[in-house]
């Protein structure tokens, strides 16, 4: 009887399999970055300069009649003062974490939630009919937007909801967040992002590093630190071993951690092991932003570092978070860990806290991680600031927007090859902002002058 | 003599399902139905029937409390349940009211907020200024950012 191997019987390639976890990571940053630059184009056409006072303008307010050097300074004074709160908060995060503090840095992180997505979200949809001037009254309105916080704060860490929910929602908070950052004046805003890289470089990487620090505490403890942290799709789920697909099952998103005490209940810590085994766990952890909602204001700014740890979002308090990634280590079945590593690459990155300003929410964003099985784990951090940098380029010319997307595609892209060859804990801020600032400038002097004459001259364009 | 014809193998899987969905156990565990779907949308990364039942109704009972939102995500999250009538009798109750419930809310909000866009101020007088929303934006101040 011949055998014919239909296409979904086939067993994935790596480039399946790899290609299909890249552009499930990919495609949710790109629909961020889009709809950043939608909001930012028609909400400041108007180009009223709306300059939102917070933590990151504590040292200097920017003003257009200052001379460059002054902006200059100022800037980087504003964005000095930044990084020295996000790492104070990211210390307070550590110290807590260390007391067990889990439950208030949930209640916390859920109570940032809906601040962002209840007036956040609301002062943006008020932007909105205010512009296209929608006859909608206040009753429908407030009613719209508490369903919307209620459920997307559930959505993200009280319950289990369809996956799809909740990776909604969580690009709805890191478009709320990157729109009120692109706020802030221009030199600050670029001076944050450059210095947000270079914390994220030191965080990660060097020993004392706090989040570093996080991680190492999470490990040792086998616990989840609560984080935002967008996780995608594990590819391949159909092709496992029943068993296998059942364990993952469980592995994702798994909020009863009851009958899987074995599997280590909440610890979003993936231990970074070498690859192809079911031992890899990566290490994802997660950020804390500190988001200061000014709006809200007033009220003195609370910042809290939430740790976001590299789990999946939700689930955090002592569920098992996504796992898939890891084919989890400590899972006792060993059916569990082998077959999840379909391309035998455990890779993580890290990315960088988040630290929002002033107010009193805190985010805890999560690095980027590359489960074992296929489950790729991204830091809203990261999100929020490839979004407020291309949102920033949109506020220039879409030439730029361009620029900057591709570059920070390409340094993402970059990111992870270095994940894979390294093996460890890398941030994932400094190459895409690099790159995005680089070719931002770039583009915004040599290019467009090269356009705009060939465009002037009917040459090309 | 000729042995009886047999038909030609085609692909069997473990249990006779009908439906489209792949039975990727093909031993019914308790985790699923015994149609061999999972009752979630998500499949198998979803969650177990046991837990399905109690989601449900936990979603459906949380609906009551103005959130007409929950009740869609309730059937959208339990949407096997609903396309297979048949398959999921503890979990099909719940999921149809958050289904019924969520259409009559829908239903009212829409007939209420198209009546207020589209009559105006012609229906309701100076009201209507008083509750349009980017009125009273203004007036709260809602839209300063600090």
């Amino acid at each position: 009887m011949a055998q014919r191997q239909t296409p979904s019987t086939q067993t994935p390639t790596l480039l399946d399999s790899l290609g299909e976890e890249i552009v499930r990571i990919v495609a949710p940053v790109s629909i961020c970055m889009f709809l950043v630059v939608i909001l930012v184009s028609v909400l400041n056409s108007g180009d009223s300069s709306f300059s939102v006072s917070s933590i990151a303008t504590i040292a200097y307010t920017e003003t257009t009649s200052d001379s460059s050097w002054d902006k200059f300074v100022g800037a980087l004074l504003n964005s000095l003062a930044f990084v020295v709160v996000v790492t104070v908060a990211t210390f307070l995060l550590v110290l807590l974490f260390y007391f067990r503090c889990t439950g208030f840095l949930k209640i916390y992180m859920g109570f940032s939630a809906f601040v962002i997505l209840g007036f956040l979200g609301g002062e943006v949809l008020i932007f909105l009919i205010q512009h296209f001037s929608t006859p909608i009254d206040c009753f429908t309105f407030l009613l719209l937007l508490c369903n919307f916080a209620v459920v997307g704060v559930m959505a993200v860490f009280m319950s289990k909801m369809p996956i799809l929910v909740t990776q909604s929602y969580l690009v709805v908070i890191g478009i709320l967040v990157a729109y009120w950052f692109t706020m802030l004046p221009e030199w600050t805003t670029w001076a944050m992002l450059v210095a947000m890289a270079l914390y994220d470089l030191a965080a990660v990487l060097l020993p004392i590093g706090p989040l570093r620090l996080l991680v190492e505490l999470a490990i040792s403890r086998n616990e989840e630190i609560p984080a935002l942290v967008y996780e995608a799709r594990p590819v391949n789920v159909e092709n496992l071993d029943p068993r296998v697909a059942v364990a993952r099952r469980r592995l994702w998103r798994d909020r009863r951690a009851t009958e899987n005490s074995n599997l280590r209940g909440d610890a979003n810590v993936n231990v970074d092991n070498a690859l192809g085994l079911g031992a890899n766990a990566e290490l994802n952890h997660g950020s804390d932003s500190n988001r200061n909602d000014p709006s809200l204001a007033g009220e003195g700014a609370v910042l809290d570092s939430n740790l976001s740890s590299s789990t999946s979002y939700g689930t955090y308090s002592d569920r098992n978070l996504v796992r898939a990634e890891e084919g989890r280590v400590q899972e006792t079945d060993s059916e569990v860990t082998t077959p999840l590593i379909g391309h035998g690459v455990n890779v993580r990155m890290h990315s960088r806290p988040e630290d929002a300003d002033a107010s009193d929410e805190n985010l805890m964003l999560e690095g980027i991680g590359l489960g074992s099985s296929g489950a790729i784990k991204l830091g809203l951090g990261d999100f929020i600031f490839y979004s407020v940098l291309v949102g920033r380029a949109a506020m220039y010319d879409f030439m730029t927007v361009y620029a900057c997307y591709l570059a920070i595609i390409a340094g993402l892209g970059i990111t992870l090859m270095l994940l894979a060859l390294y093996q460890k804990a890398l941030p994932a801020l400094p190459v895409s902002v690099a790159l995005g600032v680089l070719f931002y400038f770039l583009t915004r002097l040599l290019l467009e002058v090269f356009v705009v004459q060939c465009s002037m001259n009917l040459l090309m364009f | 003599m000729e042995p009886p014809q047999s038909q030609p193998q085609v692909q069997v899987q473990g249990n006779s399902n009908p439906n489209p969905n792949p039975n990727p156990n093909p031993n019914p565990s308790p985790i699923q139905s015994t149609g061999g779907i999972w009752p979630t949308i998500d499949g198998p990364l979803g969650l177990s029937e046991e837990e399905s039942v109690s989601y449900a109704r936990r979603f459906y009972k949380f609906g009551f409390a103005l959130l007409p939102l929950l009740w869609a995500v309730n059937c959208f999250y339990f949407w096997p349940v609903l396309r297979h009538s048949r398959s999921f009798p503890r979990i099909r109750p719940y999921v149809v009211g958050s289904a019924v419930g969520f259409a009559i809310f829908s239903a009212l909000i829409c007939t209420w907020a198209l009546t207020f866009s589209i009559g105006g101020e012609r229906l309701f007088g100076p009201v209507w200024d008083q509750l349009v929303m980017y009125n009273l934006a203004d007036r709260l101040g809602l839209t300063a950012w600090s």
